[in-house]
């Protein structure tokens, strides 16, 4: 019988991969439907929890279209460690980077629950990896690494692999810009406040002269901010166009400011 | 007045007999065999091992305090037990020899009208070529079994980190020596408090840390793995561990019996049969446990040892030991009473018992070699149950021979484990895990026969904490200080 396969974001089974203790009817059946919903799918494999069942059964396509059934599997015996970019069905359309083991031991039990193992190495190897992970409950987000898994969850979030090569940053140089602005600004308020404690005119002039240059530059490094921003956004493609309402935000403020410090400077000196 | 007579000052035979004493009173004598003077609190052996703590933090005398408690103290080791006497005594007795300095080797009867077998295990080294002979630790590699091991431990330990600091790459080995070992947490704890430590030495970077074990996945810590709850779906400890071993760098070999171990290289059979080498500059392996080796005999003089005893050396208690094949195990199957099925004034907690069957799911190698965890009975399980056999033992002495036995099977347990996988206030890591039940209930928990629900498993900062809570509170237990009753297993 063909099944529907657990896909994101429905959670693995909390009942998921018990060992198969006794090979019952109800092992059999599974493995059949198993094997049905892969060649409805074209798959090329499936965990028994990916079409909703808790028992610890993988089922294998291989190359010359025969089934190969493992009930039980352990992997014990790992060599080498290989990245790769790994698709599932549990989530259709996606795809990630993932470190794996390049060489691996399988020891499984066919229906008798007699013993076997095979040696597995290149796509067969990351396949078993990944379908025993289903049968621990696992799916391959907990294997990705930080970054790897940052990337993941946004294309989750987006649904889609394409037009996401990379996250949104959350620092960008820009923010250098709005730093030495706010170091400007503070110091014109610095220059601000000392104004009330001189009383000599010509050094109050000075001091007014020195925050008009600098109101000038805080003015100019405003506008390159604003047009800089906009292209260094454009240059992930992860980044959505909210980022134009952040920046037209930090201008204001920053104008804000500045205006107003530059309107108590004038009131104070003349 | 009744004769209770404990073997172990144990977790579970300290347990027991500070209990009994406590519910009996003076009409009633508790004695003590046991062949140490010490008692030590084994969970933080690691510590020593690693140079974090001093032998005397995890150990004291034991005279001292079962003095206090009016409890009797021999020390010496049982030999044999004779349940039904001999031609010349009438009661029931042990045979023990002195370890104490003074007698060192004399031997004399301790009568009983009840026996509480709480020896523990026997460190079988010797079932390892070159891990030892015997119970002794052999000269290749080391051990965190007991203190004096633990010691030994990080002299050792500080040797290689000297040879790293002076730039000899070394190679660091840490698991199980055998493939019937029970105790692969200890072997969790150290691998992460040894990769820790080289952390701060700044010398991380000249070791290469593997971890070997006969589990047949890793997490599974001899109770077939853990299923943690966490939003809202279960995951295994495997992928828990396996991140883990990833995050620090520790690369793994596991379903491996060790069978043979020699200066620098161990020898090991896989799961499929093949057999494989690895070199080390540093190895601690845990060795399989065996019954201590105490024999029985009836009246007459004939061994029934194999009445009293299974093969391995553990007591026979209330379990079914005819389980047979791994589809036919069943919670049931597991002991609640703890009771010798042929003489009921006997009883065996903690390790000593004989458990009917293991908890991991049983696997073996082509060449018929078993390689699998066999049953851990960690410091929680072993004191409820010591706890839940003097309970009995005290009803039955003060009730009447027909009082209800109290019980307390693994089947219907829960249990907590703090690993530790790094010491420091603020630097410290450590897992958290309970389980319940310890021994999966496939009727009543159907699929991973656990209570997900009251199975987890967080690893932080916190639980560092707590492991180090727990060993001052665990000490203040067993040293029988005010509000020790308090205290839960």
């Amino acid at each position: 019988m063909i099944k529907e396969i657990v896909r994101y974001p429905t959670p693995p089974s909390v009942e998921y991969s018990t060992d198969v203790r006794i090979f019952t009817d109800e092992i059999s059946s599974l493995i059949d439907n198993l094997k049905d919903t892969i060649e409805a799918n074209s798959l090329d494999a499936l965990a028994a929890f990916q079409i909703g069942s808790m028992y610890n059964v993988i089922v294998i396509k291989q190359e010359d279209g025969s089934f190969l059934e493992l009930i039980n599997p352990r992997m014990f015996n790992t060599q080498g460690s290989v990245t790769t970019t790994e698709k599932t069905a549990y989530f259709p359309g996606l795809s990630a980077k993932i470190t794996r083991h390049e060489k691996i031991s399988v020891v499984y039990e066919d229906r008798e629950l007699k013993q076997h193992s095979l040696k597995a190495d290149g796509a067969l190897s990351i396949l078993l990896q990944r379908k025993i992970d289903y049968t621990f409950g696992s799916s391959f987000i907990n294997k990705l690494s930080p970054e790897e898994k940052k990337l993941f969850e946004t294309k989750l979030e987006f649904g889609s692999d394409v037009a996401i090569s990379e996250v949104c940053p959350t620092t960008f140089k820009r923010d250098y810009i709005v730093k030495f602005i706010n170091l400007l600004l503070a110091g014109m308020f610095l220059l601000f406040i000392a104004s009330f404690f001189i009383e000599e005119t010509m050094t109050l002039d000075t001091i007014w002269q020195y925050q008009l240059y600098a109101s000038f530059l805080a003015l100019g490094l405003n506008i390159i901010y604003f047009f800089y921003a906009q292209y260094e956004g454009k240059l992930y493609s992860g980044c959505t166009s909210c980022q134009i309402g952040n920046i037209i935000g930090t201008v204001f403020i920053s104008l804000t400011k500045l205006t107003l410090i530059m309107v108590l400077s004038y009131l104070l000196i003349h | 007045m009744a004769k209770l007579v404990i073997l172990g000052g144990g977790v579970s035979g300290h347990t027991a007999a500070t209990f009994a004493a406590k519910w009996l009173g003076s009409g009633h004598e508790v004695i003590v065999v046991t062949p140490n003077s010490k008692w030590n609190w084994i969970p933080s052996n690691i510590w020593v091992g690693v140079g974090q703590m001093s032998k005397e933090e995890v150990t004291f005398d034991l005279a001292p305090v079962y003095k206090k408690a009016g409890i009797t103290f021999i020390q010496a080791k049982a030999t044999e037990i004779h349940p039904e006497g001999s031609d010349t005594i009438e009661k029931a007795f042990v045979r023990v020899e002195s370890t104490d300095p003074d007698s060192a080797g004399e031997v004399s009867n301790v009568e009983y009208d009840y026996l509480v077998n709480a020896t523990g295990p026997k460190l079988n080294f010797g079932a390892t070529e070159g891990l030892g002979v015997g119970t002794e630790l052999g000269e290749h590699t080391v051990s965190v079994c007991t203190a004096d091991h633990a010691v030994h431990a990080n002299e050792k330990l500080n040797e290689a980190i000297e040879k790293m600091k002076a730039g000899t790459r070394q190679r660091i080995l840490v698991g199980t020596g055998h493939g019937m070992c029970t105790c692969q947490g200890a072997a969790f704890e150290y691998i992460f408090n040894i990769e820790h430590e080289l952390n701060k030495a700044g010398v991380r970077d000249m070791a290469d840390i593997k971890w070997i074990s006969n589990e047949s996945f890793l997490g599974d810590f001899g109770v077939g793995g853990l299923h943690m709850k966490s939003m809202g779906f279960a995951v295994s400890s495997k992928i828990f561990a396996e991140s883990l071993f990833t995050e620090r760098g520790v690369p793994w070999i596991i379903g491996a019996h060790v069978n043979k171990v020699e200066s620098g290289k161990i020898h090991y059979e896989l799961l499929d049969g093949e057999m494989g080498e690895e070199e080390f500059d540093f190895a601690m392996l845990i060795p399989p446990f065996a019954g201590v080796g105490l024999k029985a005999f009836a009246k007459d003089g004939s061994d029934i040892t194999d009445t009293v005893f299974a093969p391995n050396g553990f007591m026979k208690v209330d379990a079914n030991y005819g389980a047979g094949a791994y589809e036919n195990w069943k919670a049931s199957d597991w002991p609640s009473t703890y009771q010798n099925p042929t003489y009921g004034n006997m009883f065996a907690c903690g390790i000593a018992f004989a458990p009917p069957h293991p908890i991991s799911k049983p696997m073996a190698s082509p060449n018929g070699t078993p390689i699998g965890p066999t049953p851990p009975r960690t410091g929680m399980p072993s004191g409820i149950i010591g706890k839940a056999v003097a309970h009995s033992i005290c009803d039955r002495i003060t009730k009447g021979e027909d009082a209800p036995l109290h019980e307390a099977s693994m089947a219907h347990m829960g249990a907590a484990c703090v690993a530790s996988a790094g010491k420091g206030i603020f630097t410290g890591t450590a897992a958290a895990m309970t389980i319940y039940p310890v021994v999966p209930d496939f009727d009543k928990y159907p699929g991973t026969g656990r209570d997900v629900d009251y199975t987890f498993g967080e690893i932080g900062l916190a639980g560092h904490w707590i492991k180090h809570i727990l060993h001052h509170l665990f000490i203040w237990k067993a040293k029988l200080k005010p509000g020790w009753t308090l205290i839960p297993e």
